[in-house]
């Protein structure tokens, strides 16, 4: 049986020939076969390792100040609004002296050495802030209140260096919006407030534990044990331990 | 030879050899069955000309299959603009450090505004956290992730591009799909790019990205306003970065970056106008480049406020 198909085309190669075409024909149709059914795979075909789709985060997007302060001098308690003065018109503040606040105590003053009410509030007219020379301020001005202290950063507010300016930088073509003092720090406590971050970058963070150094450096083979993380930040110049005599 | 031919083994060998080979063959062409239309170049679309060579009726009709091709793919409604630059406007970035607080809103309004690819995730600003003390850009780490910013012993160095006045990336490429402005902005001509990743190479700052895959947008956040040079969505295998938003600030508007920071971190203005914000700070601010030494001469500025960073530090 082995010896069977070699016999006819050694004495006839014409026919054998023709009969080695037609034992492949099988072949040539599987191949094909095998073409069809892997272009069909779809598991076989390369799919980018990409994380899913991640939406921007519509809180991390929104343009609009971190504080919302009324620039009146107003205060609203249940339904009723009231002015600063229909009350201080009446009941005379007492002098100021290192008491426990009776009202106002939601009021919590972490303004440095600026301990005093009347630094800032004008002491007849509460509708109105006061100056260095006992004048009133405007309340929707608190800017000229912050510049007697604040000076260098005044100066840098007044030409755009330090604060916010929202709208147009182009002033023919719309009208820039500068943002005020109290509209980003709480005149009471004005520390700029912490926040929580937006998230990260998803890419793949070829890092080690420690969380520290060149990712080309860590692409190496690292040293066992491991390096352990710095102490405190001021010993972080040298991760690797290298660069000491540049 | 007669032999050979009819020999068994080799036949049923050639066999496999040949099916190994087919499915070899059929495996590497299958990623074409995944070839969709937006992959295909139009007709148009293949012949298109330089966006320096095109007339203004060529750049009409550009413009318009582009918006075309929006509504298509997105099923929005988008108006595709080319602003051109402005006379005697040079644009200028400055970013104070003491101020900047690492909260990362930059980088999510700039994605929603430039319609950067939300799958694969690219993101124009990076934000280094780095140590107080150290400008050492090796040191420092863009994943932090406190449950709180800013964290008292370090500081943010956001980066992005910064329109060097000598940019590598346009030196190195190979077909002019990358070019400088006069208003100072590099741009990237999207349907000229070869996605050969030179300028990524070249770029001192990491400020280019490179679209791996296809990029995916949210149809609900798709940016409608949209400009040739900047935020028109993009396509797979090509090059992106920061144009200033160029869609916005041709247009006298500030970019979206600067407008959502809720420090004030970040100003922007005309650097040629000495009545600027950019102007007063490149005068009377102390300035800090970065990677000054080599030699690109960026356009973007970070400065320092008189006593330093004060967030975090007690007020007694």
């Amino acid at each position: 049986m082995e010896s069977d198909p070699r016999e006819p085309t050694a004495n006839q190669p014409a026919p054998g020939h023709v009969r080695g075409v037609a034992t492949a024909t099988p072949w040539i149709s599987a191949t094909l076969l095998v073409f069809a059914a892997v272009l069909g795979m779809g598991g076989w075909t390369y799919r980018p390792p990409a994380p899913a789709t991640v939406r921007v985060p519509a809180w991390a997007t929104d343009n609009a100040p971190v504080r919302r302060p009324r620039l009146q001098p107003t205060l609203t308690s249940g339904v009723y609004t009231y002015r600063c003065s229909d009350c201080h018109r009446i009941i005379p503040s007492p002098s100021e002296t290192d008491r426990t606040l009776t009202q106002h105590r939601e009021i919590e003053l972490r303004h440095g050495i600026n301990t005093r009410c009347f630094n800032c509030h004008h002491r007849e007219n509460r509708d109105a802030f006061v100056d260095d020379y006992g004048n009133e301020i405007p309340w929707n001005q608190p800017q000229l209140l912050c510049a007697k202290c604040h000076g260098t950063v005044y100066r840098d507010w007044q030409h755009g260096a330090h604060g916010r300016t929202n709208g147009f930088w182009d002033p023919r073509r719309g009208e820039p919006r500068r943002l005020r003092c109290i509209e980003c720090h709480d005149p009471h406590w004005p520390p700029f407030a912490p926040m929580v971050p937006a998230p990260g970058p998803a890419s793949p963070r070829p890092r080690l534990e420690a969380g520290r150094g060149h990712v080309g450096r860590e692409l190496r083979p690292a040293p066992t044990p491991l390096r352990p993380p710095p102490e405190s930040p001021r010993d972080v110049k040298r991760p690797d331990g290298k660069g000491g005599q540049q | 030879m007669s032999d050979k031919r009819s020999d068994r083994r080799g036949f049923l060998a050639k066999g496999f050899a040949a099916m190994a080979g087919a499915a070899a063959a059929a495996a590497a062409v299958s990623p074409l069955r995944h070839l969709t239309g937006d992959s295909i170049p139009s007709w148009e679309e293949f012949f298109q000309k330089h966006y320096k060579e095109m007339t203004p009726e060529d750049k009409q009709a550009v413009l318009e299959r582009i918006r075309r091709h929006v509504e298509e793919r997105f099923q929005a409604r988008a108006t595709v603009s080319d602003p051109p630059p402005l006379d005697g406007v040079e644009f200028v970035y400055g970013l104070n450090l003491s101020r900047c607080i690492g909260c990362r809103r930059c980088v999510h309004a700039c994605v929603k505004e430039n319609n950067s690819s939300r799958s694969p995730e690219i993101q124009y600003i990076r934000v280094l956290q780095m140590e107080k003390g150290s400008i050492d850009v090796e040191t420092s780490d863009h994943h932090y992730a406190p449950p709180q910013v800013p964290d008292p012993d370090k500081y943010y160095m956001p980066v992005q591009c910064h329109q060097c006045a000598k940019p590598p990336c346009v030196k190195v490429c190979p077909v002019e799909a990358t070019w400088q402005e006069k208003d100072g902005i590099v741009v990237i001509d999207y349907d000229w790019c070869i996605g050969c990743r030179y300028c990524e190479a070249a770029c001192p700052y990491w400020a280019r990205r490179f679209n791996f895959a296809e990029p995916t947008i949210p149809k609900d956040e798709l940016n409608p306003r949209m400009a040739y040079l900047s935020n028109r969505p993009r396509s797979k295998g090509v090059m992106e970065k920061c144009t200033y938003c160029l869609h916005r600030t041709r247009v006298g508007r500030l970019p979206a970056c600067l407008e959502v920071c809720p420090t004030g971190s970040r100003k922007f203005g005309n650097v040629l106008d000495p009545a600027s914000e950019v102007a007063f700070i490149l005068k009377h601010k102390r300035v800090y480049v970065l990677k000054e030494d080599v030699g690109t001469l960026p356009r973007f500025f970070y400065y320092f406020d008189e006593r330093g960073s004060r967030y975090g530090e007690p007020l007694s």
